[in-house]
């Protein structure tokens, strides 16, 4: 079929207007309940701005070097970063009175990924205490090879045993260059990475997706995070750098395969989840209309909208198209266009994007950072004209992860 | 004043404001109750109080930030620290947990807290059965909002593990949600769980993608029975058709024991309409009919599935598509390097 039909556009302008709002007004108060995130929030409006190509190398210096300045005070003295300046005390309060330095308010993972990531854009990596936030992290580590959010005074480790912090935990590792030492370096200091790969492995469903860890739910969000784990160790079968090594993923088309079963027609009439409907079956389809008579040979231009849910029979939800797009993304080149990019294309623009700018979580929603990010993301992996390529590993447009490349180096070298 | 400047209970704590500089990221507009009861926590802290005030400090903080990630740790010790009374913690946190249905940091504190609580009543049954009798109706209840919580699930199976609940009750409990709901993926996943890491009779260890021979057969006939009956309620619902898979690969037996099964929701006769009832079964069959080498019958079964009955996904069908043709030509070239 050649029907000229409108298709949707990214309204670049309303993003970047909707990302300087964010990066220079005050957000709502209704974002106190993710304080604790701040880190993560900023990282997200940096990288967005990025990507709209107006990002932090278009700022002033004095500008620049404020950000930077308010990155690194969050940095905590023992090493990793907190996540907001509510978790960082004063300098005087971790000094040592006797029973080792003080750890206050532990540093957080996930905001230490996020605050590394967000200084790339402001300036260099020197001004991160490299070696004590490698030691810390080793210290994060479980024996099941899993990873929590902190670590107490007591050496607790607490947090979920799930994908994200082992994703993240290979990710500051990476930016660090934990996992290629300068020569002479003792590689004791290091993770222990079998056992990381083993924890991935391990969280493979019955279904083909991965969970937070051993036989609960698949989730995409999880899936994603454990497959950017194992693009950043090398060790999807695809990127193995030898036989020698396991694989973390052992059924790669069983991955595809729910991977793409996240996808869910979707039409206006406030009837996108069939399957969430609490009735006894009918017999209709997934991706089918009722309305619509099964002529053979029919093409896919009569599906306008396709969202994706995170799990088996849930809603969609904005979040969810960049979390599968990413992970099928990272199974190889070309996997992505496996989905039915058009329809997820339409669904993004006149379904969930808002007319201020940003992304919402779901049809009608108001924007959000979270989602407005990864909206935009799952779009630009989508090779949205207007957007710059992206890395979906590291989840930063792909000239970032260039840049953080040569910062790594260079912060080592220094 | 604020209202702890205000009250005589808090003279002698002086609070830590705050500080932001000037470039900050994401910054918030904070109400003063907030940034005044942070000032508070971070005093308190540092000068490691564990105190009745501090609870009700920490409770305060909660309600208005519940993601903050070590107000929950805090709140722990100082349980734990003043010896409190750990079911009055558990009942607090029901409600807390019913009113942030989206929180995890509560699952949390509910793990530290049980795993407090357990020791000392690991030998005394009747507080375990008490024990096991509240939690369980304290997450129906948490399930009465949203029968998929991905927390109360994580929370769900901790305690099944803790408690080693592999019993008919815990299934039981579990088929009492798919009669509400059939298409509960997040039940499903907990019966495998159940099922398939029951330390009765599974292989210790034993991954949910991998052949366990330990499980006896009539456990994976009751389990492919099981979702068998699911699937003829509701054909076209994927939860009970990738149950069905993994089951059979538990039981190590092959998809195509299973085509007749499939075949009651597929009829593609050699002329005339096809009548399909599931594009689930249809998929099914077309990894049976790859199994048996019958390549020209999948791969109608997949260009079915991509031009007709599950279009959606259209692009993903003709790679398995190419997919088979792949795998084809791969056969035909090891036959001819063997000699064949």
């Amino acid at each position: 079929m050649t029907v000229a039909m409108e298709e949707p556009k990214l309204d670049i302008e309303r993003h970047i207007k909707y990302w300087q709002r964010c990066l220079k007004t005050l957000l709502p108060t209704q974002y106190t309940s993710t304080d604790s995130n701040r880190m993560m929030l900023g990282f997200f409006i940096l990288s967005a701005l990025d990507l709209l190509g107006t990002g932090a190398d278009t700022f002033p210096e004095k500008d620049r070097r404020n950000i930077r300045d308010w990155i690194l005070k969050c940095q905590h003295p023992n090493g990793g970063f907190c996540g907001s300046p509510n978790h960082r005390f004063p300098d005087a309060y971790y000094v040592d009175v006797g029973h080792g330095r003080q750890q206050m308010d532990p540093a957080n993972l996930p905001a230490t990924f996020f605050a590394i990531l967000s200084l790339s854009f402001v300036g260099t990596l020197e001004q991160v205490r490299r070696d004590d936030c490698l030691k810390w992290l080793k210290t994060l580590q479980r024996d099941d090879g899993s990873f929590g959010e902190l670590v107490t005074q007591d050496g607790a480790i607490e947090g979920g045993r799930d994908m994200r912090y082992c994703y993240i935990a290979a990710g500051v590792r990476w930016m660090l260059k934990g996992d290629t030492p300068p020569i002479g370096e003792d590689r004791e200091g290091d993770i222990d990475l079998e056992k990381l790969v083993d924890h991935v492995r391990s969280g493979q469903t019955y279904d083909g997706g991965i969970s937070e860890s051993f036989q609960h739910e698949p989730h995409a969000g999880y899936t994603c995070c454990a497959i950017s784990t194992l693009s950043i160790i090398h060790r999807l079968p695809i990127s193995s750098l030898s036989g020698a090594e396991a694989p973390g993923l052992t059924n790669i088309p069983e991955t595809i395969r729910w991977l793409v079963s996240r996808q869910v027609g979707y039409t206006e009439e406030g009837e996108e989840d069939e399957a969430e409907t609490k009735t006894p079956a009918r017999p209709v389809l997934q991706g089918v209309y009722e309305n619509e008579p099964l002529v053979p040979g029919l093409s896919l231009q009569d599906v306008d909208f396709v969202g994706f849910n995170g799990r088996c029979n849930k809603s969609v939800d904005t979040c969810y198209a960049y979390w599968v797009t990413a992970s099928l993304d990272m199974l190889g080149q070309d996997r992505a266009q496996l989905l039915n990019i058009k329809a997820a294309r339409r669904f993004l623009l006149e379904q969930t994007q808002h007319r201020i700018g940003g992304f919402g979580k779901a049809p009608g929603n108001p924007p959000d950072i979270y989602h407005s990010y990864l909206g935009l993301a799952a779009l630009a992996i989508m090779k949205e004209p207007g957007l710059k390529p992206f890395d979906s590993a590291l989840c930063v447009g792909a000239q970032q992860k260039e840049m953080m490349e040569l910062l790594r180096e260079a912060a080592l070298s220094r | 004043m604020g209202k702890y400047e205000g009250d005589p209970e808090w003279d002698d704590v002086v609070p830590i404001p705050q500080d932001d500089g000037e470039g900050a990221l994401a910054q918030i507009a904070y109400t003063d109750e907030y940034a005044e009861a942070m000032g508070y926590l971070r005093a308190v802290m540092a000068a490691k109080e564990y105190s009745q005030r501090v609870l009700d400090l920490t409770e305060h903080i909660i309600s208005m930030n519940a993601a903050h990630y070590t107000v929950w740790l805090y709140r722990a010790s100082t349980i734990f620290a003043l010896n409190a009374d750990i079911s009055q913690e558990l009942n607090w946190i029901n409600e807390v947990a019913l009113d942030n249905q989206k929180n995890y940091q509560i699952w949390h504190h509910r793990q530290l807290l049980l795993d407090h609580l357990y020791p000392g009543i690991s030998s005394d049954s009747a507080a375990l059965q008490d024990l096991t009798e509240s939690e369980i109706e304290f997450m129906t209840q948490m399930f009465d909002e949203d029968a998929k919580n991905y927390h109360v699930w994580s929370y769900r199976q901790y305690f099944v593990r803790k408690l080693n609940l592999f019993n008919d009750a815990e299934l039981k409990s579990i088929e009492t949600l798919l009669r509400t709901d059939i298409r509960n993926n997040s039940a499903w996943s907990h019966r495998f769980y159940v099922v398939f890491s029951d330390p009765k009779h599974s292989t210790s260890g034993s991954r949910a993608t991998e052949h366990d021979p330990r499980i006896p057969d009539e456990i994976i006939d009751r389990e492919i029975e099981f979702s068998k009956a699911a699937t003829f309620e509701a054909p076209q619902n994927q939860s009970p058709w990738n149950y069905l898979r993994g089951v059979l690969r538990k039981g190590g037996r092959k998809l195509s024991s299973q085509e007749c099964f499939a075949n009651e929701f597929v009829k593609i006769p050699e002329d005339g309409e096809e009548d399909i009832r599931s594009s689930h079964a249809l998929d099914f069959l077309a990894d049976v009919w790859a199994e048996e080498g019958k390549t020209e019958k999948a791969d109608e079964a997949l260009r079915l599935l991509g031009d007709k009955y599950d279009r959606i996904r259209k692009n993903y069908w003709d790679w398995r598509r190419g997919m088979l043709k792949e795998d084809e030509v791969t056969k035909a070239v090891e036959k001819v390097e063997l000699g064949q």
